[in-house]
C-alpha cells in the first residue's frame, strides 16, 4: 500500500473509532428529546460515566462491569432529570445545569475517594479490536469497518435499531407524538409521563456509556475534565441530525473526523500553532450550527413540560 | 413580616442542605462539626481570612452577574468562563504593550480593555443567536473551549515568561497594577469596582425603562413582543452586558491579583457563578449576597482541606445540594398557593 493509502485507512479507522461517544450521547439526547425532555447535562453525565466506568472497571477487574456501572449511573441521572421535570415540572434547563455541576463535581471527587491522591494513576486494559471473520478481509473496507472494538459495531446497530423503532413501530409513533403534541397523545391514552421517564432513563444510560468509552478506549484512565466538550458537541450534533437516528450517526462521523484531523495535525507538526488545531472541533461545530440550525427539524415540545391540568399547551 | 415569610423557605432549604452534606461528610468518616466550624469561621477569625473572602467575592459576583443579567431576559449565558479569559487576555495585552504609560491612564485602559474583550466574546454568541437563532447555551460553551486554547496560545507566545514552568506571560507594567485599598493583608480597589458594577446593574434593571423592558422580556417574551419591545435586541444586549462583566472579572484578576496572564487563572469561578446565579433565583440584587456566602464556603473549604484533609470537592457537592434544595423550596411555595 502507498503512503497516502495507509494514511487514509488509518484516518478512517480512527474516525469510526472516535464516532462512538458522539453516536451514543447523540442518540441518548435524541431519545429524551423525542418525548420532549431536553437533557443539557450530557457533559456532566459523560464525566461521571467516565469516572465510574474507569473506577469500577479497575476495582472489579472487569471492563464490562465498569461499562455497566457507567450506564447505571447515567440512567440514574436520567431518572432524576425525569423526576424533576416530568413529575415536579421544574425548568428543564435549570435542572439540567444543576445535574451538569453535580456530574462535574462527582466525577473528580470519586477517584479521590476511591484511590486517594496518586501520582501514577492506575490503568485499565483498553477494549480490544475484534476482527469479524471474512468481512475484515475485504480490502480497504475490512480494516476500516470490520476490525474495530465491540462498541463501534454496537453503536451502528443501535442507530439502525433506533431508526426502526422510531419510524417503523407503534412504540416509535407514540414517542414521536408525545414530543410533537403531548396533549393529543394524552387524549389517545398514551401515558406521557411514563414514556418521558423511559426515554430519559435510557437516554441517560447511553450518555453514561458514551463517557465510559473514553477511558475504556482512549486513555485507560480517568483524568479531570477529560470529556472536553464532547457532551456539548453531542447536543449540537443532535440538532444537526434533525433529532433522527441515522442522520445523527452520519453527523457523528463528521464530528469524529474533525476531531481525528485536529489530533493528527497536532502530532504531525503542522505549520499552524497547535492551539488553533485544538479549536478546530469547536469552530467546526459552530459553523455547522450556522448552516443547519435554522432548518433543523425539532420536536415541537422539546424542552417543555406537560401539565395535563392546564388548558393551554 | 412578609419579607421574613418570603425568606423562610430558603433558610430551611440551606439548613437542610447542610444537614445532608454533614451526613455525607460523616459517611466519609470525617467529623462534620469540625468541618463546618472550619468552613464558617475561617473567614472571620483573622483579618487575612476576611480579606481573602472579599478577594474571592469580586470575581464571583461579577461572573454570577454575567449569568443572571442575560437570564433576566430569559437567555442562558454559560460562557462566563471564556468571556473572563478573553477579558483577561485583553487586559494583559494592554498592560504589557503600554507598560510605560502613567497609572492614571494605564489602569483605566486595562480595565476597559478587559470589559471590551469580554463583551466582544459574548457578542459572538449573541450575534449567532440574533442572526441564526443558534441556541446560546451551545455557542457560549463552545466558545469557552476555544478560549482555553486561545489563552494557551497567548501565554506561550511572544509574551511568554521563559522563567515560568506553567504557560504564563511576563508581568504587566507596574503602573497598571490596581491601586491598593488595604496594604496588609492586600486588598485592591477591585472590591469597589465589583460593588459598583452590582449597584449599577441593580439600578439599571430596577429603575430604568430599558431595564424594565429587559426583565419583561424574560418574564413573557410573547407579551413583550406584542407590546412593541424588540426582544431579539434585548437578548443581544443583555448577553453583551453580561459578557462585559465577565471581562471585567478577568481584567481585575490580571491587574489586581496575578499581575500577569496565567493559564487557568479563572479557577472554578465561572462554574460557581452559575451556581450562585441559580441559588439567587436569577435575581440580580441577590447575587452579591449569595456570592459572599459562597466565598465564605470556598475560603473555608481550602482551610478544611489543609487542616482536616477533607477534599475540597465536598464543598462543590454542598453547593449543588443547596441549589437543589432551594429549587425544591420554590416548588413547595408554588404548591402552597
Amino acid at each position: 500500500m502507498s503512503g497516502v493509502e495507509v494514511f487514509l485507512t488509518d484516518f478512517l479507522k480512527l474516525t469510526f473509532l472516535s464516532m462512538v461517544p458522539f453516536v451514543l450521547a447523540g442518540q441518548g439526547t435524541m431519545l429524551g428529546g423525542r418525548t420532549g425532555v431536553f437533557n443539557v447535562a450530557q457533559e456532566g453525565i459523560m464525566l461521571t460515566g467516565a469516572s465510574v466506568g474507569f473506577l469500577v472497571g479497575y476495582l472489579s477487574g472487569s471492563v464490562f462491569v465498569g461499562a455497566l456501572s457507567a450506564m447505571l449511573v447515567g440512567g440514574l441521572f436520567g431518572l432524576v432529570l425525569a423526576y424533576f421535570t416530568t413529575t415536579l415540572k421544574m425548568d428543564q434547563f435549570v435542572v439540567g445545569l444543576a445535574l451538569f455541576f453535580t456530574g462535574l463535581g462527582l466525577s473528580s471527587l470519586l477517584p479521590k475517594l476511591a484511590l486517594g491522591v496518586t501520582l501514577t494513576p492506575p490503568l485499565i486494559p483498553t477494549l480490544p479490536d475484534i476482527a469479524i471473520p471474512l468481512l475484515s478481509k475485504i480490502p480497504v473496507l475490512g480494516p476500516i469497518l470490520f476490525n474495530q472494538n465491540i462498541l463501534v459495531y454496537l453503536s451502528i446497530l443501535l442507530s439502525v435499531a433506533l431508526w426502526y423503532i422510531l419510524f417503523r413501530t407503534n412504540l416509535g409513533l407514540r414517542l414521536r407524538s408525545i414530543g410533537e403534541n403531548p396533549k393529543a397523545a394524552d387524549s389517545l391514552g398514551i401515558s406521557v409521563n411514563r414514556y418521558r421517564y423511559l426515554t430519559s432513563i435510557i437516554g441517560g444510560m447511553l450518555i453514561g456509556l458514551a463517557g465510559a468509552y473514553l477511558p475504556m478506549v482512549y486513555t485507560g484512565t480517568f483524568t479531570d475534565l477529560m470529556v472536553k466538550g464532547r457532551g456539548w458537541i453531542a447536543i449540537a450534533l443532535t440538532f444537526f441530525g434533525g433529532w433522527s437516528p441515522l442522520p445523527i450517526m452520519f453527523g457523528s462521523l463528521f464530528f469524529a473526523g474533525v476531531e481525528v484531523l485536529s489530533y493528527r495535525m497536532q502530532v504531525g507538526g503542522a505549520f499552524i500553532p497547535y492551539q488553533f488545531l485544538i479549536m478546530l472541533p469547536y469552530i467546526a461545530t459552530i459553523i455547522v450550527m450556522i448552516f443547519t440550525f435554522g432548518k433543523a427539524k425539532v420536536p415541537s415540545f422539546l424542552g417543555q413540560n406537560y401539565d395535563r391540568e392546564r388548558r393551554t399547551l | 413580616m412578609t419579607q421574613i415569610k418570603k425568606f423562610f423557605p430558603y433558610l430551611i432549604a440551606v439548613v437542610a442542605a447542610f444537614i445532608a452534606a454533614g451526613i455525607f461528610i460523616a459517611a466519609l468518616k470525617f467529623n462534620p462539626i469540625k468541618a463546618y466550624e472550619t468552613i464558617f469561621f475561617t473567614s472571620f477569625r483573622t483579618p487575612n481570612g476576611f480579606i481573602q473572602t472579599l478577594t474571592k467575592w469580586v470575581p464571583l459576583t461579577l461572573v454570577s452577574l454575567a449569568f443572571t443579567v442575560p437570564l433576566s431576559s430569559g437567555k442562558f449565558n454559560i460562557g462566563a468562563e471564556g468571556q473572563m479569559l478573553v477579558g483577561a487576555i485583553g487586559a494583559a495585552a494592554v498592560g504589557i504593550t503600554c507598560a510605560s504609560l502613567p497609572p492614571i491612564l494605564l489602569v483605566p485602559m486595562i480595565i476597559l480593555a478587559g470589559i471590551l474583550a469580554g463583551a466582544f466574546w459574548g457578542l459572538i454568541s449573541a450575534w449567532l443567536l440574533y442572526q441564526f437563532n443558534i441556541n446560546e447555551i451551545l455557542s457560549t460553551v463552545l466558545l469557552n473551549f476555544i478560549s482555553f486554547a486561545l489563552i494557551d496560545y497567548v501565554a506561550t507566545g511572544p509574551w511568554r515568561d521563559p522563567a515560568a514552568g506553567h504557560p504564563t506571560t511576563v508581568a504587566i507594567g507596574a503602573n497598571g497594577f490596581l491601586p491598593m485599598l488595604v496594604n496588609q493583608p492586600p486588598l485592591t480597589i477591585g472590591v469597589i469596582l465589583a460593588a459598583l458594577a452590582a449597584i449599577l446593574i441593580y439600578f439599571y434593571t430596577d429603575k430604568t425603562t430599558s431595564g424594565y423592558e429587559l426583565v419583561v422580556t424574560g418574564a413573557n417574551p410573547r407579551a413583550s413582543k406584542v407590546h412593541g419591545i424588540n426582544i431579539r435586541q434585548m437578548f443581544l444586549f443583555s448577553m453583551v452586558i453580561g459578557a462585559g462583566l465577565a471581562g471585567l472579572a478577568g481584567a481585575i484578576e490580571v491587574s489586581g491579583t496575578q499581575h500577569r496572564l496565567i493559564e487557568g487563572l479563572h479557577s472554578n469561578f465561572p462554574t460557581l457563578g452559575l451556581i450562585i446565579g441559580l441559588i439567587a433565583r436569577g435575581k440580580n440584587q441577590a447575587v452579591p449576597f449569595v456570592a459572599f456566602f459562597i466565598a465564605i464556603l470556598e475560603v473555608g473549604a481550602s482551610a478544611m482541606q489543609r487542616t482536616l484533609q477533607i477534599p475540597v470537592q465536598v464543598v462543590l457537592i454542598m453547593e449543588a445540594l443547596i441549589l437543589i434544595f432551594i429549587l425544591l423550596s420554590d416548588l413547595i411555595k408554588r404548591r402552597q398557593k
